[in-house]
């Protein structure tokens, strides 16, 4: 089995030490394989990532990213993984490309591959139109595209995708997936929060079933199926996802 | 210093430059409001005030008090711009552990302009300590000063690693109360009990700053104290000219919301309930109560003084409620731009007559708030008549006047649209 590249072991954290949001949620997510976070509105996917990210200290618990946790090297940590935030946030007195380069420099990509992937970049998400548009002027949906270039640029062992669906064209989502599949063959890890859940189920290895901060199951397509008492089959994931949140909750 | 840290030095400096190239146009705008001439009025008076204080000091002079209260605030503020914003937890997280060399400038310049202001606030208050019976000379008070500025520096960045929100607003209540505490006994002891004293505090909050869990670097801390800088520039250039709308900051009030559940559930009162919710959660609201207490308590002074027999007290209520309505008349810009005024199925004349609703009777509330205590002042020495006559010239303007003006501007506004 691969090297896990994400490990959340016994996180219990929350903003406020007295009132946790997440309780003892514990998964891993190895090289190689795409994660599905999955859960409703609340139940605790952007409080995870933003512990992922080291924006919130966790009550107990650990994060590794890479096999060290951020206190141990923040630089192997940080420069480990890309992130695609819920909400794109782009610099308004910086172009499209001049993103990528920012990017290009952060993650420390090399002159020439930087231009080959650029060029690559900006082809699959028809921007090339706008690569000299600033991002203020850009719709939601192309704020959205050039915050997944970035990330895709700086090719890391680790990405995290917040809800990358929202406002992307049909084209884009497509060009999205087909990128994350192949990152994924190249031994990328992908953490991927996102309420289409028959995207979630085609796309993904395993899956996180988050409900009210805990993790209400967790494994391959079977094994969710398992823990929720329903047999396993296309289209499973949205019946077994109803049964675990409707029944943890009553 | 590595290419790459320069690189991060270089950015914090370009973007220092952009805030000013940003800034500096509504200074120009402040410059042709008669803010200046009102400033320096105030700064010539103060100094009149100053010199003829330090000339004969009375000998009843609370000068430790003063001293104290003068320094600790000055010492304590320890202000910090990272000019950093949301894209920088997606484009510099990854720089992470470079990010030191990004934050050198901030505090360098914090450091320089908070140093600058104490060592100002220490020469006007040394000719004033000199009188009484303190031991420290300048190059004494100087040297402690420093040492508890650089010391407050240290431990604001401290702060703003904490992971927890209470821990550190009562670290920094502990900071700022321990500021207090060693300039009162840097004043009023012999120096080496004072450095002394001083000595054992850093120790302590050395120890005290270790004790909680921190960030390695506070991302979303600066982010939030960046935002709420510049919200504070533009709400005070917004008392000159039009400025660029950002986000607000909303606090919940329940000491005030309760009104909002008073606004009878009626189609045409959509608008006054909308304004009403505004006002009473966003930062205007905020300015506006903050006014009331420190006018009511300012002409309280006055009237207690019986100045120019009432009069004195009843002309500063007047102007003092002008600087309200000035802060007040913001309001009209809460849903200028709103989404919400097409898609109610309201006509937008409902939009501005619900405003002046909401304006009248918010004016009404401030005007008897202020007046209250000075005229329970006046009245308990028998100035009746000008207590009365600051109340209906006040009630005047709100009821006949400030409609109209407003209603001008409300049009002046859509004709600019």
């Amino acid at each position: 089995m691969s090297e896990p590249i994400l490990q959340v072991a016994g996180l219990t954290g929350g903003y406020s030490p007295r009132r946790p949001v997440l309780h003892d949620v514990t998964f891993e997510v190895r090289a190689g394989e795409m994660v599905g976070l999955i859960g409703l509105n609340g139940a605790g996917k952007s409080t995870t990532i933003k512990h992922v990210l080291g924006l919130m200290k966790q009550h107990q618990g650990l994060v590794k990213v890479d096999g060290v946790t951020l206190e141990e090297n923040a630089e192997r940590y940080r420069s480990a993984f890309a992130y695609v935030p819920e909400t794109p946030v782009l610099f308004d007195e910086l172009t499209v490309e001049e993103h990528l380069r920012l990017t290009g420099m952060a993650y420390n990509v090399a002159e020439r591959e930087f231009g080959e992937r650029q060029e690559q970049l900006l082809d699959e998400f028809q921007m090339k139109a706008k690569r000299t548009a600033f991002a203020s002027h850009l719709s939601k949906g192309m704020k959205q595209k050039v915050m997944i270039m970035n990330a895709l640029l700086s090719e890391p062992p680790l990405y995290m995708i917040d809800e990358p669906f929202l406002g992307l064209d049909p084209l884009g989502i497509r060009s999205l997936l087909e990128r994350l599949v192949e990152v994924k063959k190249r031994g990328s890890a992908i953490l991927m929060s996102s309420h289409i859940l028959s995207t979630v189920e085609a796309y993904c290895d395993r899956f996180i079933i988050l409900h009210q901060g805990r993790v209400a199951a967790y494994g391959t397509l079977e094994e969710v199926c398992q823990a929720a008492g329903i047999e396993a089959r296309g289209g499973a994931l949205e019946d077994a996802f109803y049964k675990l949140v409707t029944e943890g909750s009553q | 210093m590595s290419g790459a840290d320069r690189s991060l030095e270089s950015l914090w400096l370009k973007r220092s430059r952009e805030f000013r190239k940003e800034v500096t146009p509504y200074f120009g705008y402040m410059a042709q409001s008669g803010f200046p001439l009102f400033v320096s009025l105030i700064v010539l008076s103060s100094a009149f005030g100053y010199i003829k204080l330090i000339r004969d000091l009375p000998s009843d002079f609370p000068i430790t008090l003063v001293g104290t209260i003068a320094l600790f605030l000055i010492l304590s503020w320890s202000p910090l711009r990272s000019w950093l914003t949301m894209p920088d937890l997606v484009f510099h997280m990854p720089r992470e552990a470079e990010m030191k060399s990004y934050l050198r400038r901030a505090f360098r310049r914090s450091a320089m302009m908070t140093s600058l202001l104490g060592l100002v606030v220490l020469l006007l208050y040394w000719p004033i300590y000199r009188q009484g019976d303190g031991e420290a000379g300048f190059g004494i008070l100087l040297l402690f000063a420093a040492v508890i500025r650089a010391a407050n520096l240290l431990g604001a960045w401290q702060e703003r690693k904490l992971a927890w929100s209470s821990v550190r607003l009562l670290l920094r209540l502990l900071r700022w109360a321990a500021n207090a505490l060693a300039l009162a006994v840097l004043l009023t002891s012999e120096p080496w009990q004072a450095a002394l004293f001083l000595l054992l505090l850093i120790a302590l909050f050395a120890v005290l700053y270790r004790l909680p869990d921190k960030h390695t670097f506070p991302w979303e801390r600066l982010i939030e104290e960046e935002s709420r800088t510049r919200r504070s520039y533009y709400l005070f250039f917004g008392l000159f000219i039009d400025v660029p709308t950002l986000p607000s900051r909303t606090a919940s009030r329940a000491y005030l919301a309760w009104i909002l559940r008073y606004i009878p559930n009626r189609h045409r009162l959509t608008y006054v309930y909308l304004y009403a919710g505004s006002l009473v959660r966003t930062e205007i609201g905020g300015i506006v109560l903050r006014l009331v207490v420190l006018f009511a308590l300012i002409l309280y002074w006055f009237a207690e003084d019986g100045w120019l027999s009432g009069w004195g007290a009843a002309a500063a209520y007047i102007v003092l409620l002008q600087l309200v309505a000035v802060q007040l008349g913001g309001l009209r810009h809460a849903h200028r731009y709103s989404v919400w005024r097409h898609v109610y199925p309201l006509p937008d004349a409902e939009r501005a007559s619900s405003l002046l609703i909401v304006d009248r009777w918010a004016m009404a509330a401030v005007a008897l708030l202020t007046w209250l205590p000075a005229a329970i002042m006046l009245l308990l020495q028998g100035l009746v008549i000008p207590a009365v006559f600051a109340l209906l010239a006040a009630y005047a303007q709100i009821l006949f006047v400030r409609p109209g003006r407003l209603r001008r501007k409300l049009v002046e506004d859509a004709e600019e649209e």
